[in-house]
């Protein structure tokens, strides 16, 4: 049975169009031309148990707004879902026992205070027993590597040990689903590859459903097997992220480096069509199914090969790609 | 429920980190207090009773009514609450298994208790400063009474601050409405000096509202200007107007939460 399960969700919000001037916001006291937009477009998706999912979609095509319905923040304006058989905006105990969202924009923890305070009150508010906070605390803390700063005011620690301590809190009652809003965002490449395996490591032990967005394609590539692709609003794809770079992504790339001299590009484009060149490397990108072969045909032809490294396309260029088709 | 009790405390050390603040907040008690005193200290030079207050009665009036409003203070709360809103922590706060109504209200109490404990200090300096000059303590029972009625109070005051708060669901802005009910609920309680000063009118008027039953009746039961019976009565109002005002905070955040679930903020 899925653990997530969304049925033609929809969400429209309301706004007021404001015209710039004084005059018009004085206008605005007794007249507001209301607009409306669609955040969300009925979509649908199920989730089964155990599933890291990438959500992924450019600023405003309705990520956020979708996490904050299924942890019950918003109501939607029509539709259905339901998580661990609750219906999310009912705000049940029960339910809120079962899951975490953590934004990587707002703060949960006590500012003015240790971490470890935060938590404590976690414990409570969650009623997680002594022996499982410690037994979680312990596993969470060795994993992330944080139990020297946990006596630390938290304004004074790093982006990335708070984002770490943001994770520990949401994570000690043992949620059966986890959803992560950008939990990378602002982190330097290093804290996000921390980030990164801890989800990676935490979901593979504990079999937590992870619904998880992210600008950051690395995050995506890394944890994530599948992805649901929103654009206003709507899902683009839903699926394999291997299938999707099939689908999106219909060549390789080739990257070679030759010794001496090198080679002038014009020897090179017959093999396919040359992105970067110098005479010493250069990047081609060729039809998937062939680039076997011209990866062959470069090797026994006569010029310096030194190396040749058969990659994939960058999947942020995959991305790009549908959402520019969408247009 | 442990949880709220953890608020509690966890707000009482964030307020240790503060200290300076606390400071702050002491000083400007005193200041208001000196400027009352010095006021009624220079009216009565050349008079004798004003409608029943000797002066020795008038600067106990003025310095009671002083440390049961700053006893019974929030401290601005409303601004913590309209912050949470627009902020958006409350959306970190509602998924969570915990109402938010009893949330703000242990996070209040531990704001408070610090402070609290300064006015309590700096009550004892003043009222050694007037020794002599001020209405001595009445009996056991009447000081119950009197705590009970300022309890009473500080809920008064705390329901009041969370509905103020909850304004922050409809407006970007809730301090114009905030500084007017501040200076106006001041006004009307008698915390500068006794409402019975006021015309009739106004004195007739400010029955129909809260806030005289906050400050002005405590501190009448304090002086023995009014009976025990009288005070008894006056707790009776201030419980009335405590679930009234319960009854309000429980329709307007439902309504707030109606318009946040919509809109996201």
């Amino acid at each position: 049975m899925a653990i997530i399960e969304v049925k033609n969700l929809s969400k429209t919000y309301e706004y007021y169009k404001k015209q710039p001037g004084l005059w018009a916001s004085m206008k605005g006291l007794f007249h507001r031309e209301k607009l409306y937009k669609e955040a969300v477009k009925e979509i649908n998706f199920s989730i089964e148990e155990g599933e890291l999912v990438g959500f992924l979609g450019p600023n405003g095509a309705g990520k956020t707004t979708t996490l904050k319905m299924l942890s019950g923040i918003l109501y939607p304006t029509s539709g259905e879902a339901k998580v661990l058989g609750h219906i999310p905006w009912k705000r049940e105990p029960k339910y809120q026992k079962q899951f975490a969202l953590v934004m990587g924009q707002k703060n949960q923890l006590w500012w003015d205070l240790p971490a470890m305070e935060s938590f404590i009150l976690n414990k409570e508010i969650y009623e997680v027993s002594d022996t499982d906070f410690k037994k979680n605390m312990d596993e969470l803390v060795e994993l992330l590597d944080i139990k020297d700063i946990l006596d630390i005011q938290v304004r004074k620690l790093s982006l990335g040990q708070r984002m770490k301590c943001e994770l520990v809190a949401a994570l000690l009652h043992k949620p059966k689903v986890l959803f992560l809003d950008e939990p990378t965002i602002g982190l330097d490449v290093v804290a996000q590859k921390n980030i990164r395996d801890f989800i990676k490591d935490y979901n593979r032990k504990n079999k937590t459903t992870i619904l998880l967005t992210s600008h950051y394609m690395e995050d995506v590539k890394e944890l994530c097997k599948r992805v649901i692709i929103i654009e206003e609003g709507k899902i683009g794809y839903d699926g394999d992220l291997a299938s999707l770079i099939e689908k999106y992504a219909p060549y390789k790339v080739l990257k070679i480096t030759f010794e001496g001299e090198g080679v002038k590009e014009a020897d090179i484009s017959k093999f396919g069509e040359v992105h970067q060149f110098t005479p010493n490397s250069i990047t081609l990108r060729v039809p998937r199914e062939k680039a076997k072969n011209v990866a062959r045909d470069i090797l026994s032809s006569n010029l310096p090969v030194d190396d040749i490294l058969i990659d994939e396309v960058d999947i942020s260029d995959v991305v790009r790609k549908i959402f520019s088709n969408g247009k | 429920m442990k949880k709220y009790w953890h608020i509690i405390t966890n707000e009482i050390q964030r307020q240790f980190t503060y200290r300076a603040s606390i400071a702050a907040y002491a000083f400007g008690n005193i200041a208001e207090l000196v400027a009352l005193t010095v006021i009624w200290t220079i009216v009565y030079r050349n008079i004798d009773v004003i409608k029943g207050y000797s002066a020795h009665e008038m600067i106990s009036y003025v310095v009671f009514a002083w440390f049961f409003s700053f006893l019974t203070t929030t401290y601005s709360f409303e601004q913590n609450v309209a912050r949470d809103i627009h902020l958006g922590t409350l959306s970190n706060l509602l998924v969570k298994p915990q109402s938010y109504i009893r949330y703000v209200m242990a996070v209040a109490t531990g704001r408070i208790t610090i402070a609290f404990l300064i006015v309590l200090v700096q009550g004892a300096i003043v009222f050694s400063f007037f020794r002599g000059q001020l209405t001595s303590l009445p009996d056991f029972f009447t000081i119950l009474l009197l705590l009970c009625m300022l309890i009473a109070t500080y809920f008064i005051n705390l329901f009041l601050s969370i509905i103020i708060g909850f304004i922050a669901f409809w407006t970007m802005e809730i301090n114009g409405t905030y500084y007017s009910l501040k200076v106006f609920s001041k006004f009307m309680s008698g915390t500068f000096f006794p409402i019975s000063l006021l015309p009739a009118f106004f004195m007739k008027a400010s029955f129909f509202l809260p806030f005289v039953y906050t400050i002005y009746i405590p501190v009448q039961l304090y002086l023995g200007k009014i009976s025990f019976v009288e005070g008894l009565r006056g707790l009776a109002i201030e419980i009335l107007w405590l679930v009234v005002l319960y009854v309000i905070i429980k329709i307007v955040w439902k309504l707030g939460l109606k318009k946040y679930e919509s809109v996201g903020i």
